[in-house]
């Protein structure tokens, strides 16, 4: 694993023991999880016992111990959006996933999880997607965009493919 | 230098200096005031409860641990008044519940008439006392067990649950509640009050009620 990012988080945090939430939160985007390896490191910077950074990074949702995938899907299961039809949302989109609550894809692609109140209930039932909320859900609504993910997320990598061709023949 | 002043607990006055711990407080002057988690040599938590207490201020009163209560000048603290017995008694209701195997918890039930448990047996044999968490932290200087989880979930535990993060001193070991049985080690006469109890080989002819461990 490639800790550099982690160490240029660490110089730009300094070394007092309140930065530990911003540290855990920077590495958990620059990494999409928080490793045992990244716990351990932050430790020894911050001279904060390992148990402290662990049962902080357990404590708060926000921060995975296990990888995440490269898209995060967090189904809102408040009771403004249960009411509105979140469980079958949710139905949803594990039968097009493949996967369990809190669980990644084998792909690395997705993951899901549930969240107990997004604080828009107005909007509901709510999901959403690698940060963008999006309002007023159906099952055909969350398809679809499933569907668009999964569509831009293979022209990507035909345009990687491309590259690397490309730079094969030259 | 803390100055020194005067409580009141159990209508008794005691000399302590200013910010002292009442339960210390109390517990050197001899009135016996049941406590769980409380260690002398480390910071006290008030996790348990067991030391709830009354205090009186502005002609208010208030429950609180006394293990986490700072003694002030004049301070009027009530350890054995019907409330607070009351209140106690459901405590360790409740800590039975989740450790009824516990020998010293049971143990202090009896001394506090508790024959009944009202709750559902959970048989977690974890209190949740924090006494190991704390003789990891201040006595063996090593911070590696921790609280871990929030709400139900809380329980002690390892940084990743690796044994690799322990070094076995067994200092959480020996304080452990569960791990400790009262009476039979030293067979003697607790001095403060009076029980069969005591079982500490560090602060002699105190009982595991008092300071238990």
């Amino acid at each position: 694993m490639d800790l550099s990012r982690l160490e240029e988080i660490l110089d730009s945090k300094g070394s007092e023991t309140f930065a530990i939430m911003e540290v855990l939160q920077d590495v958990q985007e620059a990494y999409r999880y928080i490793s045992e390896e990244a716990i351990v490191r932050i430790s020894e910077r911050l001279d904060v016992p390992v148990i402290e950074v662990f049962r902080l990074a357990n404590f708060y949702k926000a921060f995975s111990l296990t990888p995440r995938g490269r898209h995060l899907i967090t189904v809102c299961a408040g009771t403004a959006c249960h009411v509105q039809g979140a469980p079958r949302l949710l139905d949803t989109v594990l039968a097009l996933l493949n996967t369990k609550p809190g669980e990644t894809t084998a792909d690395g692609a997705f993951t899901v999880e549930t969240v107990n109140c997004l604080g828009a209930c107005a909007l509901a039932p709510v999901v959403v997607i690698d940060g963008k909320y999006y309002d007023h859900m159906t099952p055909g609504k969350v398809r679809a965009l499933l569907e668009d993910i999964r569509f831009e997320d293979e022209l990507a990598e035909d345009e990687d493919e491309e590259e690397v061709e490309a730079e094969a023949n030259a | 230098m803390p100055e020194p002043i005067t409580i009141f607990v159990d209508d008794i006055a005691i000399e302590t200096t200013e910010g002292a711990n009442v339960l210390d407080a109390a517990l050197r002057a001899g009135i016996c005031i049941p406590n769980l988690c409380y260690l002398p040599e480390v910071t006290p938590t008030g996790a348990c409860r067991v030391c709830i207490v009354e205090v009186e201020r502005h002609g208010r009163t208030k429950m609180t641990a006394a293990c986490t209560l700072e003694a002030r000048e004049g301070m009027i603290v009530r350890a054995h008044s019907e409330p607070v017995l009351r209140a106690r008694r459901n405590i360790v209701e409740l800590l039975l519940a989740e450790a009824p195997e516990s020998p010293v918890l049971q143990a202090l039930a009896e001394r506090l008439s508790v024959t009944d448990v009202r709750y559902s047996r959970r048989d977690r044999d974890c209190i949740l006392c924090g006494r190991c968490v704390a003789a990891c932290a201040e006595v063996a200087k090593q911070g590696s067990l921790g609280m871990i989880g929030r709400g139900a979930n809380r329980h002690k535990g390892l940084p990743f649950y690796k044994e690799e993060y322990c070094t076995q001193c067994n200092e959480c070991h020996d304080r452990c509640p569960l791990e400790l049985s009262p009476s039979g080690r030293r067979g003697d006469h607790c001095g403060v009050c009076g029980s069969e109890l005591s079982m500490n080989d560090a602060i002699p002819d105190i009982c595991e009620d008092c300071v238990l461990s």
